[in-house]
């Protein structure tokens, strides 16, 4: 938050707009301070605790809402954090939003007895543009029947924890660090070897019909991608987690291509079109290599944990064929095909356990990255790398 | 100042109708973020629609750059004239054609301009928009004009995939996020379209819709309008009483992909 945000929430309370109720305050301060749906819950957080008087024992509770409602309690707080912040100003000294804030908190605790000035809640335009929620207001529709829910109401549901982005890892995240494919690539430094059409026309109508070619950098993304998931029976607590990293690269439409396969424990000769991997739904994994070039980048999520032979050995896939080759070997010849690989582990134990072989090998085979949001980051640098 | 009440066709909860009154009040661009569907860009009609303004959309697709929406310069309508000898070649000013954002400056009223699905196009473009949205001016350098806004438009922009949007034209904006409605709320929004809607279709259908998207690992979440289309199907096609969760009517109106398809077919309806 900004001292500029800081100022609008005084300018909207000056105005009368977010004043009346609690919850419209709850509202208006969380639109001006807070531009993300993932801060939602730490605003909710923070407004609790600075309101939680009022929560917490309802008689004065609810003594305090309706005080609240008609007080100039707040117009009070924010005169003290104003004139603090003016003061500081005239001083030259650096304002600090916190200090500003714990006046303004400070105001609100030391308030103990009714001040009954001017009704600022209702508006210091003598109205406010919704008199009473809920219902019709000529022939306005209002949604809710019951207008605002009590903005504790919405604290306590709890209903934007899902938004918060410092869980383990989210939709939100995955789609952010996939945009990092698309925005390294923009930044490639390429030559310019496209023809600029438009700079072209420009320059050539302004000389008179002259020809002057004007060259630019591709805009385009030509980033591939493809995506390779196991879903085997280890993988199953991850199922959602995979579900999402689906969901974000089918949403960021922004790759040139983008190819999704599934696999069970380790790839070998067919890779699966379905989460279920079912036999017989399925494609070659040669199919898949003269399907897709050596530029696509691949991307493999699985936790790596198998028996040794299930890579070492060429009978090594209990659950489809192996076509000759052992599980390595299918690996390799992947690694083989494409120039960028790397594979994301959503257990990934630190260090070379030795009871987790298998593990050990296919991270000397490709660059390994925990399933994290920095290990993402890193995973997605990697393929963008040059080189 | 006008205040924005909502319209007939619309439903607003509270506090977007604050959002709105309140980025008036600061003039600042309002952003409204949401689930597909959840009537972002309606909300902009029906802001113009209450307000009595006129609306100016600016569709924003991966293409386009900041410049399109300032001022296009028709060089080569020019060139053509000057070959043939049409007259006013001279006058640059004359090839100069105003975007959304020049129009809605431009225009003689205020107008409502919306900026919609800005996370469509380049993650630099909303910065490359800083400038004009502040100052509400630009700079025409072919013809040294300078484009003021006469009034203030009042702009909403709209967001749609959860894109990181730079934080410096965040702190620019009113921020709002429209929750997916609840039943109560789904219900009247719904009523707004079919007023004569039966109780029991309606209950039945929606009852399905709310279930459907809680379904785990269900990859796109019907919407809105998806929901919207099935009730008009369900009311055109006739369906008797309690058919609707035992047979699933027009199911593909409301899920589209195959594999979705699959598990709503597959779900056990309470
Ligand atoms: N609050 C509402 N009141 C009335 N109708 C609504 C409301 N919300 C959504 N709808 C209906 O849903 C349809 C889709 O709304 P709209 O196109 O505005 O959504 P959107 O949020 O812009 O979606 P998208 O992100 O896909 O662009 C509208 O045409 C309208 O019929
Ligand atoms: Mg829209």
């Amino acid at each position: 938050m900004t001292l500029g945000e800081w100022l609008d929430l005084e300018n909207a309370l000056d105005s009368g707009l977010i004043g009346g109720q609690l919850s419209r305050f709850y509202y208006g301060a969380r639109m001006i301070l807070v531009k993300s749906e993932t801060d939602y819950d730490k605003y909710d957080e923070a407004f609790e605790e600075c309101f939680s008087a009022v929560k917490k024992d309802t008689e004065i509770g609810t003594e305090m809402l309706r005080w609240l409602d008609k007080s100039d309690l707040m117009q009070l707080a924010e005169q003290e954090a104003r004139d603090h912040l003016n003061k500081m100003e005239g001083e030259g000294i650096i304002i600090d939003k916190e200090d500003v804030e714990q006046k303004f908190k400070q105001r609100l605790k030391d308030q103990d007895s009714e001040h009954n000035g001017g009704s600022f809640w209702i508006g210091t335009m003598g109205k406010t543009s919704f008199g009473n929620t809920g219902g019709n207001i000529g022939g306005v529709r209002v949604g809710g029947a019951t207008g605002y829910q009590s903005a504790f109401a919405v604290i306590g549901a709890k209903k934007y924890r899902d938004f918060r982005d410092d869980r383990v890892m989210t939709n939100r995240q995955f789609q952010l660090a996939f945009r990092r494919l698309r925005q390294f690539s923009s930044r490639l430094d390429t030559p310019e070897r496209e023809l600029d059409i438009d700079k072209t026309v420009d320059e050539t109508c302004n000389q008179g019909g002259v020809l002057k070619i004007e060259m630019r950098k591709p805009r385009k993304n030509s980033v591939k991608l493809l995506l390779l998931m196991d879903s085997g029976g280890t993988m199953i607590p991850y199922s959602s987690l995979l579900n999402d990293l689906f969901q974000a690269v089918n949403k960021s439409n922004h790759y040139k291509e983008v190819k999704c396969y599934y696999f069970h424990n380790c790839i070998y000769s067919h890779l699966y079109k379905t989460p279920e991997c079912e036999n017989g739904d399925w494609v070659e994994t040669k199919w898949l290599f003269r399907n897709t070039d050596k530029d696509y980048k691949v991307i493999i999520v699985g936790d790596a944990a198998m028996a040794p032979e299930e890579l070492y050995s060429d009978t090594g896939n209990y659950r489809g064929p192996n076509d000759g080759l052992s599980g390595e070997e299918w690996l390799k010849s992947l690694k083989r095909h494409y120039k960028k690989i790397v594979w994301l582990n959503p257990k990934m134990a630190p260090g070379n356990a030795p009871w987790r072989e298998a593990e050990t090998a296919v991270k000397q085979m490709f660059p390994m990255y925990k399933l994290t949001v920095s290990g993402l980051d890193k995973a997605m640098i990697k393929l963008m790398e040059t080189r | 100042m006008s205040i924005f009440e909502g319209t007939k066709g619309y439903v607003a909860s509270p506090e977007l109708m604050d959002s709105v009154n309140i980025a008036i009040a600061l003039k600042k661009p309002l952003l409204i973020k949401g689930e597909p569907g959840t009537g972002k860009t309606m909300l902009a009609e029906s802001v113009a629609e209450a307000l009595g303004k006129k609306l100016i959309i600016w569709n924003i697709k991966s293409t386009t750059k900041a410049q399109d929406g300032l001022y296009m310069y028709d060089t080569i309508q020019r060139l053509y004239d000057g070959q043939f000898g049409e007259g006013g070649v001279d006058d640059i000013a004359h090839y100069i054609k105003l975007g959304k954002l020049g129009e809605a400056f431009d225009s003689e009223e205020q107008v409502v301009l919306l900026i919609d699905e800005i996370d469509k196009a380049d993650l630099e473009f909303p910065n490359d928009l800083l400038w004009e949205l502040d100052q509400m001016e630009f700079y025409i350098g072919e013809t040294k004009r300078t484009v003021k806004a006469k009034h203030r438009p009042i702009v909403i922009i709209t967001s749609n995939a959860e894109k990181e949007l730079p934080d410096a034209f965040l702190r620019r904006c009113i921020f709002h996020y429209i929750e997916f409605p609840g039943k109560e709320l789904m219900e009247e929004i719904i009523k707004v379209h079919f007023p004569e809607v039966e109780e029991h279709l309606l209950n039945e259908a929606m009852d399905v819709f709310y279930q459907i998207r809680d379904i785990r690992d269900i990859r796109k979440k019907p919407s809105t309008s998806e929901l919207i289309d099935w009730i008009n199907a369900l009311q055109i096609g006739g369906i008797p009483y309690g058919q609707i969760k035992a047979k699933l009517p027009f199911i593909g109106v409301v899920v589209k992909k195959d594999e979705d398809l699959e598990q709503t077919v597959h779900h056990n309806f309470q």
